[in-house]
């Protein structure tokens, strides 16, 4: 996607969307799918990124928090909150 | 005061704000010990129809330190859940609530009581009631049986958690106008003529958490001392409320949903200690922590602002107190370590907990509790049941930090200091004209009532 039409969407989902929230869906296919585990959460989950620069992300889950270090799940929800 | 939207970030979330903590051996049970925290300040009882209530989304907890650590040994949970009988009514009640379960209480709160240890959790009770707030004449037309309904048995434990009128009291709008004190305003700085203290908490309520366990519950080896010198009859108390650590607002719902862990947000043990000691750019942050770790905190305590502003306020009146520069030990143990052994030699008095500075409420519970003519200035005014031996309900503790900080305590640590003459007299003036406190559990008098309230008389000038 470049980057006028990446801006055309973001403008064209923001102004149908709730104030301050734009909907995206990926363009591409992912390269690998993850699939869902057994144990994995079924519920709500939010999902805290501090510091772009660290590979540290934050859920919050029921009454827990997980602590996950991942450079590249980091990127990728950087990435989609860029709008990418 | 005494804890009163005292930080910035509590101010503005008043259900998780905790106003005072309480902690005394109970005159009518002496084998037990009561605790009390307060929540949710200056409520006006007439504020409907959406009367003040616990949040649902907050954790409550009443800490106990029986180790010498300053860390939670013991923590009492409560947890609210609110129901809403008919969502069709904009009303709080449809109708005379005579009893707790009357079906024209339109918004009744019930809570869990856990206890934490060890980090294990046991439910002690739960879908224990609430009283309502006190509406007025016809809505709660026996607030007393009311309350005193909802005073519950566990065991040998008693809990309460509901709406009470406020205990403390304080010249709010003198103090903070520049430290005047009406009763000695004429040596004010900006001088104007004496006048008797006006108690700013006077007819407000709040929410109240009360507890009473057996002694031997809550001590270091599960035993009922007899001994106040012995280090296991001095446990530290303080009391938290928290906060999920992510909200989202659920359009749907119309409110906010919470995410994650409870997160501390507001704590008090000693009275007045966030409050007046430490500075404003760190309230908040004291908010968030835990007492283990107030040695960050000590400066302010060892060369407390007030100290220094009380000579500046009151030219030459405090010249003893201008000159004293040494750290403030007394202050120091009063609130961070406890008063070791020697320092009041009535009664073999200590409830020094070790080194570890910490703003906990010390209370020796081997120190009975006086039943006959309790002096309100505590162990200052000779009567060691009181603060800052733990915190009684009618322990005027405003009167008692000022003395203290303007030096009466000093000599307990540093004989060569002669306090001012004015130091000992210092007051704010207020007396406790609040609702009469109770003899028995849970020792807070009943809220006054919303149809009883007389809107105030504040003017622009």
């Amino acid at each position: 996607m470049t980057e006028t039409s990446r801006r055309k969407l973001i403008v064209a989902a923001g102004a149908g969307a709730a104030a301050g929230t734009v909907a995206l869906t990926s363009g591409q296919a992912s390269a690998a799918e993850v699939a869902r585990r057994p144990g994995s959460a079924r519920e709500p989950v939010v999902a805290f990124v501090k510091d772009h620069k660290s590979s540290e992300l934050r859920l919050m889950v029921g009454e827990r928090e997980v602590v996950v270090h991942d450079r590249d799940l980091v990127n990728r929800i950087l990435n989609a909150a860029g709008g990418q | 005061m005494s804890s009163h939207r005292e930080a910035p970030e509590t101010a503005k979330d008043p259900v998780a704000d905790g106003t005072d903590t309480y902690a005394f051996v109970s005159p009518a049970r002496p084998d037990t010990v009561t605790f009390i925290a307060n929540f949710i300040p200056f409520q006006n009882p007439d504020g409907g129809p959406n009367f003040y209530e616990f949040g649902d989304d907050v954790a409550y907890d009443i800490h106990v330190s029986n180790k010498g650590t300053a860390e939670s040994d013991i923590i009492y949970r409560f947890r609210f859940h609110t129901t809403v009988r008919n969502p069709a009514s904009f009303l709080y009640n449809t109708g005379p609530i005579t009893s707790l379960g009357a079906s024209t209480w339109n918004r009744p709160q019930f809570y869990s009581l856990t206890r934490i240890k060890d980090g294990h959790h046991k439910v002690l009770a739960e879908k224990l009631a609430c009283p309502p707030v006190n509406v007025g004449p016809r809505s709660t037309p026996n607030y007393a049986a009311l309350a005193a309904a909802a005073v519950h048995k566990i065991g040998k434990r008693r809990v309460f958690a509901g709406q009470r009128a406020d205990a403390f009291h304080v010249d709010l709008g003198s103090v903070f106008d520049l430290g005047a004190l009406r009763p000695f305003q004429h040596l004010h700085l900006l001088p104007s003529a004496d006048a008797p203290g006006v108690n700013s908490l006077q007819s407000y309520n709040v929410h109240s958490i009360a507890l009473q366990v057996p002694i031997s519950e809550v001590t270091r080896h599960h035993n009922l001392p007899t001994d106040p010198a012995s280090a296991g009859a001095v446990i530290g108390v303080w009391a938290t409320a928290s906060r999920r650590k992510s909200r989202v607002l659920d359009r749907a719902k119309g409110k906010y949903v919470g995410h994650g862990p409870f997160e501390q947000v507001s704590r008090l043990g000693n009275p007045l200690f966030n409050e007046v000691l430490v500075p404003m750019g760190l309230k908040d942050q004291w908010n968030v922590l835990p007492p283990h770790g107030d040695k960050k905190f000590a400066a302010y305590v060892n060369h407390p602002e007030l100290a220094k502003l009380l000579p500046a306020l009151y030219p030459g009146v405090f010249p003893h107190l201008a000159a004293y520069t040494k750290k403030r030990a007394d202050l120091n143990a009063i609130l961070l370590t406890g008063i070791p052994s020697g320092v009041v030699t009535a009664g073999g008095f200590q409830n020094y907990t070790g080194p570890v500075e910490a703003d906990m409420l010390r209370l020796n519970v081997a120190i009975p509790p006086t039943t006959t003519n309790p002096n309100s200035l505590g162990v200052v005014g000779g009567d060691l049941a009181g603060w800052p031996n733990g915190r009684r309900v009618d322990d005027d503790v405003v009167t008692i930090a000022l003395r203290a900080v303007a030096g009466v305590t000093i000599p307990l640590v540093d004989p060569g200091y002669t306090p001012d003459a004015a130091a000992g007299l210092v007051t704010d003036g207020t007396s406790n004209t609040n609702a009469a406190s109770t003899s028995t559990f849970p020792y807070l008098g009943n809220p006054g009532g919303g149809y009883q309230t007389v809107p105030g008389t504040t003017q622009a000038s």
